[in-house]
């Protein structure tokens, strides 16, 4: 077959609907990868609107601008845009429009989860867009603070906004960590090790787990804080029980780890282009890797330091601050990497590299001013001051923006085939550095004279005119910088300079293939025997096309790409990805219907709503699969190879583990809330604890011990030749008396609004009867799916997957049994 | 899956036993029975003896990691569990000696 022959092959099979159609049912990596940063960048731009609005205002003294209830509206919703809505979501679009070129893949793990993300993040984002049209955007500033926010305090719908806005939109974070995770750990191109694996592919697979883990105890906290002002349980409420600082521990353990998991990718950028400009490797790649796994899981210990100034013990204060300064070493490791690497190569000031100049001076300037606020009495001193805004910015901006404008630049190529034209980036870059600079070190300053954050206006005697209007000049200064940016972007979309293949010599497989991308992205997956596979082959994209790798023969009309060994990457399951759908634009509006009838408090549309997302789902799995035997399929190079549906861990099944990590993270933080409510809370111990109920302590671990047995077994016997429905069905019974035994402890449980622990007993019940009834539900989608024949001894993967979540609830039933029943047993 | 687990053990057993003296610290503060301990308050000996057990901990994981039956095989994943291993012990030692130093319920 020709190269020709080839391409016409593979565009067929993988190309999206013609037309704008196309853009509703693609699950195409390039197309969605490029929707998640356009629609990012349109709320890069929004929240720089706003950044606008908040400096106009503080310019003068006095200000009439605006009052003070729209002002607090335009900095919750500039923190929330910045943080929700562009950070995370352009490093998602980032990475599924690079990790499977950089890979040697042809597309993510599950392409409609990534279409599905996208959707959930598009129509979550315009629902707190339209809060800020509307004038009834969250005004209660981006970490949203009870009691501040609670019924009382913020009787409006603006609080309902952020909490089930960001929840909606978190969803799709939560799909692309495990998209991601899994993509990197099984989906690469054959040869490649752990240590073969691109910089940045380490990063975000550090990254993804920092989001699995990160992101589910916010999660929790908005789920609290809503019922509280929906349904009066009093979370955070002190006079019945509950304690608002379980919010800020709540929302910082999610809060502090955010800051990591925006600069890391942004780092993985760097460690990426930098290597490329000084036309040599990355010095010390190992210790990078090593530095990148500790700062992540450091982050996750420092999350009290946001919270010095709240009574906490000598002892707490001194634990969070000795964490604090030692984050400061992996971070080291990594700047002198990059130090290193321009040492040991032969820099050119090319404009990603000019960005990444403008990175390093910032990011050390904001790493140092963090060691500082770590400092307790330093801390103490600033707190709440425009100096810890500053800090942030120089963080934020100095160690994701810089690096990402890098990236643009350097990719830009890649993703519009054009070089650019006009050269207006290096002054847009003079222009960004030195309006950011006058902007934050004026605001550093200013903080340290006493201003507040978050103040709507001052006085002239305050002494800070001048420093603010200066400090609004910079900012100023620097939106036309970026406003240099975008049209340099939409210059080079559409003035026809070609870019050569590879403009910047590269060594990575993004580059090995045609720009703009084609829609397969490989014509045949390579072997990789480096981590600069075009360095040691140049001949190497010639090859691919050529067809020289494996799976390069386009038939059956199939998506076809590999999973491999983790350690060794060699080839271990053929994978057939499903094709164009709309079924995640569909799941993501009944989702988002779910939670608009929360929003609005339609709670009779809610269960209908649930109904379309489980009729959805169903339909969704139902498609895969095959009702034959496929047996081992041929890849190229005389290797033959299982299908993803006759193996014992399927993609599904990887996708389980890392979203039961999130789950588990989830529950842990529940456990966390009550243990801290139970032993910090000054409305503690509650008037009574719940008697143990015997039926309930014996039916529920039964039926999550039946639910494991019963899909446990049916792995079993059909791996002899059985017939799994037996075991099926008793995997089912397990779910339906787990979920009888649930309702039963629901139905003893206090009154959950008397009392933060009759709240708190309501939402363990609540969480085991949804799992009971998840995991009933799948076995009666396993049954369904074997009577209909999709399951043989062979095809045995769907019933795997059903295993791991009955072992989860196996535990989870044993935990929340334990934490309803054991104080009222020892009381 | 091994090889992911030998990089990330060390450290995440650290943030285990970071947050759980941390939790422990809340509690043994929250029913101090205020009677002397033995020649220390009772606080800080259960406390320095939770910091003593994390040390030990992350020194048997790090020996593990050098094993040459639990241990990565030379190269790459080796390294980096090895440097693992010694980020957890670091980060035991600097962030839970307040245990030793500060005072424990003030």
């Amino acid at each position: 077959m020709s190269s020709l022959a080839r391409h016409r092959g593979l565009t067929a099979i993988w190309s999206s609907e013609r037309g704008w159609k196309g853009w509703f049912s693609t699950v195409n990596h390039n197309d969605v990868g490029l929707m998640f940063l356009v629609t990012a960048s349109f709320y890069f731009l929004v929240g720089g609107i706003l950044a606008m609005l908040i400096r106009a205002q503080l310019a003068t003294p006095h200000s009439a601008f605006a009052g003070p209830e729209i002002y607090s509206q335009i900095f919750t919703m500039h923190g929330t845009i910045m943080m929700f809505l562009f950070a995370i979501p352009m490093i998602e679009g980032l990475a599924i429009y690079l990790l499977p070129k950089m890979l040697g893949t042809r597309d993510l793990a599950y392409p409609r989860l990534t279409a599905y993300g996208f959707w959930c993040y598009f129509f979550g984002g315009a629902m707190l867009l339209i809060s800020l049209l509307f004038g009834i955007a969250p005004d209660g500033g981006w970490f949203m603070y009870p009691p501040l926010t609670g019924k009382i305090y913020s009787p409006g719908i603006n609080t309902d906004f952020w909490l089930i806005g960001i929840t909606f939109v978190e969803i799709s974070a939560i799909c692309a960590a495990v998209e991601f995770t899994v993509t990197i750990l099984k989906y690469r191109a054959p040869g490649m090790t752990l240590g073969k694996m691109p910089i940045f592919a380490w990063y975000m697979l550090v990254v993804s787990l920092m989001i699995l883990t990160g992101f589910p105890p916010l999660i929790l906290g908005s789920i609290l804080l809503e019922l509280e002002r929906a349904f009066g349980m009093p979370f955070f409420q002190v006079e019945l029980g509950g304690d608002s600082l379980l919010w800020q521990h709540l929302f910082w353990l999610f809060g502090h780890p955010e800051v990591y998991i925006i600069f890391l990718p942004a780092a993985g950028v760097v460690s990426t282009i930098l290597p490329v400009m000084s036309s040599t490797t990355l010095l010390g790649y190992r210790w990078v890797v090593a530095a990148a796994v500790a700062l992540a899981i450091l982050s996750f210990g420092l999350w009290v330091h946001h919270m010095f100034t709240t009574g906490i013990p000598h002892m707490g204060l001194a634990f969070f601050s000795a964490a604090s300064t030692l984050v400061a070493v992996p971070t080291a490791v990594q700047v002198f990497a990059w130090i290193g690497t321009m040492w040991k190569g032969t820099p050119h000031l090319r404009l990603p590299m000019l960005h990444i100049l403008g990175f390093f001076v910032t990011f050390v300037i904001g790493g140092l001013t963090g060691v500082m606020v770590a400092v307790v009495p330093f801390d103490w001193q600033v707190h709440d001051t425009a100096f810890v805004t500053a800090h942030l910015h120089y963080v934020l901006f100095g160690g994701f923006v810089f690096p990402v404008l890098a990236g643009i630049y350097y990719w830009l190529p890649l993703v519009t085939g054009n070089r650019r034209f006009f050269r207006l980036g290096e002054m847009a870059f003079a222009l960004i550095f030195v309006g950011f600079h006058v902007t934050f070190l004026a605001m550093h300053w200013v903080g340290l004279m006493g201003q507040r954050r978050r103040i709507s206006t001052y006085a002239p005697e305050d002494g800070w005119t001048a420093i603010n209007l200066i400090s609004s000049v910079g900012g100023f200064v620097m939106a036309f910088g970026l406003a240099m940016v975008l049209i340099e972007i939409v210059l080079t979309l559409v003035v026809r300079h070609r870019a050569p293949r590879n403009p910047w010599r590269s060594g990575t497989l993004e580059w090995a293939v045609p720009r703009p991308s084609a829609a397969y992205t490989f014509a045949s997956l390579p072997r990789v025997a480096s981590r600069d596979p075009l360095w040691d082959d140049p001949g190497l994209p010639a090859r691919i096309a050529r067809g020289e790798g494996y799976l390069g023969e386009p038939r059956n009309g199939w998506r076809e790409t590999l999973m491999v060994d983790i350690a060794s990457g060699e080839p271990e399951q053929h994978v057939v990805y499903p094709s164009n759908t709309r079924l995640p634009i569909v799941l993501s509006a009944i989702t988002g219907l779910f939670f608009l009838s929360l929003l609005v408090k339609v709670y009779w549309l809610t269960p209908i709503a649930v109904a379309g997302v489980v009729a959805l789902a169903w339909r969704w799995i139902w498609r895969l699969g095959s009702k034959a035997d496929l047996g081992d399929q041929p890849i190229g190079h005389g290797v033959r190879i299982a299908t993803v549906a006759e193996v014992d861990r399927p993609p599904g099944w990887w996708g389980s583990v890392f979203l039961l990590v999130a789950n588990a993270t989830l529950f842990g933080s529940l456990l966390f809330g009550y243990a801290f409510l139970w032993t910090i809370a000054p409305g503690w111990p509650p008037p009574a604890f719940i008697q143990p109920s015997v039926p309930v302590l014996i039916a529920a671990p039964a039926g999550a011990a039946l639910a494991l047995v019963g899909a446990l077994g049916a792995v079993r016997i059909n791996r002899t030749g059985g017939n799994p429905s037996g075991f099926l069905l008793t995997a089912l019974a397990g779910g339906i008396c787990l979920s009888a035994a649930f309702a039963g402890l629901l139905w003893g449980a206090p009154s959950p609004t008397g009392h933060a622990y009759g709240a708190t007993v309501w939402v363990l019940g609540c969480y085991g009867l949804a799992h009971a009834l998840l995991v009933g539900l799948m076995a009666s989608f396993v049954f369904a799916r074997q009577r209909a024949g999709f399951v043989s001894p062979r095809r045995r993967a769907e019933l795997a997957i059903v295993s791991v979540w009955g072992a989860y609830l196996l535990v989870v039933t044993c935990l929340i049994v334990l934490a309803v029943y054991l104080p009222g047993l020892v009381t | 899956m091994k090889d992911l687990l030998r990089i990330l053990v060390s450290p995440v057993i650290w943030l285990a036993s970071f947050s759980a003296i941390y939790a422990l610290h809340g509690l043994v503060c929250a029913v101090d029975p205020g009677m002397p301990g033995p020649g220390i308050a009772w606080p800080r000996l259960v406390l320095s003896l939770a910091f003593g057990l994390a040390i030990l901990v992350q020194i048997g994981l790090l020996a593990l990691l050098a094993s040459a039956r639990f241990g990565a095989a030379p190269g790459f994943v080796r390294f980096v569990s090895l440097a693992g291993g010694w980020v957890g012990l670091v980060a035991t030692v600097w962030t839970l000696i307040p245990t030793l130093a500060t005072t424990p319920c003030g």
